[in-house]
């Protein structure tokens, strides 16, 4: 069956919203592939980012890499595993995906401080779903 | 290897328990929560029966001399490795070196520390579980120290962080006031000789766990619970799970290093779905009796064993995941 190119701006859409990077799609005769370069991701990973870009651009999003539902908190603890101006070193835990009994981490990819936890606890969350926005700490600009 | 840095209570080694040697008058021993001891091996690809370190008090600190997978399970815990905060019942990784640090426990009343191919000290009699009483198995048959060297089986395997559901939360069953578990419970074999006030006394009462429980026994307080006349038995055999009433009146339950044998009455029996729950009951905290039948009992098995299969499913499809990628 082609790929409609309504299908293509449906993927695309989809993509931005799930906040999910690229997708591939290889048919016999046919590969598509997709690559979104939404404002948030580009800045994270683009080093030209630098001197006139607005402070936003610098958030590095912590996403989910499995499908499942959202937790802020373990379920047999009070407090959430992270909350908005807490510094937060590269791997620490900032939330959970329930799927079935297991937990899954949500871990940071860097170090910096939680600007903002995104997902809400129970919400549906799948690969790529942003979690927390994080500002990342700049190298030679340690913070305290 | 692991070296202990800080140890506060009596914490054992202990694995599922000695079950072949009770006709000589050797008790079980074993994990006073065993559904937490099997979850942590679970999570670990181990043998369910592998031995972990059974931890009562906090703080409990400890060093890996090696790169090794680790779970911690049982009572919720307040726990770093490396200075890293981990969850309750919550799979990890140590590097050489790396300090695990248990700081408090929030509730519950033992936590087990499970390692990639289990603690490996030495076999007796078919077990590696601790017997206090008769001071072999674990380590040297005696609770862990300071400066105690723990032997853990060679194990390659690597896995990443995870957690699961702690059976607390999927085997929940609705409890009475604050801090006060119900345990179900089977009418034992004396029940009779207790008149129907002194039955109603056993279950209507809120008990309280005296600082005089431990691995051995749970020392209840309550009303005094006295037989229609005194009963004088002669001593036979019982397991983890009963509840003797003493002359004074005051049940004890029985627990994983209990004896083999005993003459006071029997009054009832804690079902084995739900010895773990009290094994998780903390001293001060209360206990309720609740009447079951023997097919309800069969049934809370059976909703236990169902959690633990699940557990088993839900991680084989997370390690064929990983496989896959």
């Amino acid at each position: 069956m082609p790929i409609e190119t309504t299908d293509i701006a449906r993927l695309a859409q989809i993509l931005e919203n799930s906040g999910v990077d690229t997708i591939e799609i290889e048919e016999p005769g046919l590969t598509l592939k997709l690559v979104v370069a939404t404002r948030l991701r580009t800045a994270a990973s683009a080093s030209r980012a630098a001197a006139t870009a607005p402070a936003a651009d610098h958030f590095v999003m912590a996403k989910a890499d499995v499908a499942g539902h959202f937790r802020a908190a373990h379920p047999w603890q009070d407090k959430p595993f992270v909350a908005p101006g807490q510094r937060i070193e590269a791997g620490a835990t900032l939330g959970l995906v329930k799927i079935g009994l297991l937990y899954a981490p949500v871990v940071a990819p860097t170090a910096g401080i939680v600007d903002a936890v995104i997902a809400e606890t129970g919400a549906m969350v799948g690969y790529g779903t942003p979690i927390v926005r994080i500002l990342p700490r700049a190298p030679g600009n340690p913070l305290n | 290897m692991i070296e202990i840095l800080s140890v506060t209570g009596p914490a054992s080694i202990q694995d599922l328990g000695r079950f072949d040697q009770y006709r000589f008058g050797v008790g079980t021993s074993g994990a006073m929560d065993d559904v937490a001891l099997r979850a942590g091996n679970i999570m670990l690809g181990n043998d369910e029966n592998a031995a972990a370190v059974e931890i009562p008090m906090m703080p409990f600190r400890l060093r890996f001399d090696r790169n090794i997978a680790f779970a911690l399970t049982g009572a919720a815990v307040e726990a770093e490795i490396a200075g890293r905060a981990i969850p309750p019942w919550w799979r990890s990784y140590a590097r050489a070196g790396d300090i695990l640090n248990i700081k408090a426990m929030s509730h519950g009343a033992r936590s087990y520390l499970a390692v990639s191919g289990g603690i490996d000290v030495p076999m007796v009699m078919g077990s590696r579980s601790t017997q206090f009483r008769g001071e072999f198995g674990g380590l040297h048959g005696r609770p862990l120290q300071a400066g105690d060297i723990l032997p853990c089986a060679a194990s390659t395997a690597v896995f990443g962080e995870l957690g699961i559901e702690p059976a607390g939360i999927t085997l929940a069953r609705t409890n009475g006031a604050a801090d006060e578990t119900i345990v179900r419970v089977i009418v034992a074999g004396e029940y009779e000789a207790f008149d129907a006030t002194a039955q109603d006394l056993f279950w209507s009462s809120s008990w309280t766990i005296t600082p005089q429980s431990n691995r051995y026994g749970y020392r209840l307080q309550g009303p005094a619970v006295q037989p229609k006349a005194p009963v004088e038995k002669r001593s036979h055999g019982i397991v983890p799970g009963v509840i003797q009433i003493p002359p004074n009146g005051q049940p004890i339950i029985q627990m994983r290093d209990a004896q083999t044998s005993g003459g006071y009455p029997k009054i009832a029996t804690v079902i084995g779905a739900d010895l773990w729950r009290v094994g998780q009951a903390r001293l001060g905290g209360k206990l309720r009796f609740e009447q079951t039948a023997y097919t309800d009992a069969l049934a809370a098995e059976g909703e236990m064993s169902a959690y633990l299969d699940r557990l088993r499913a839900n991680m084989r499809l997370v390690e064929e995941a990983r496989t896959c990628r």
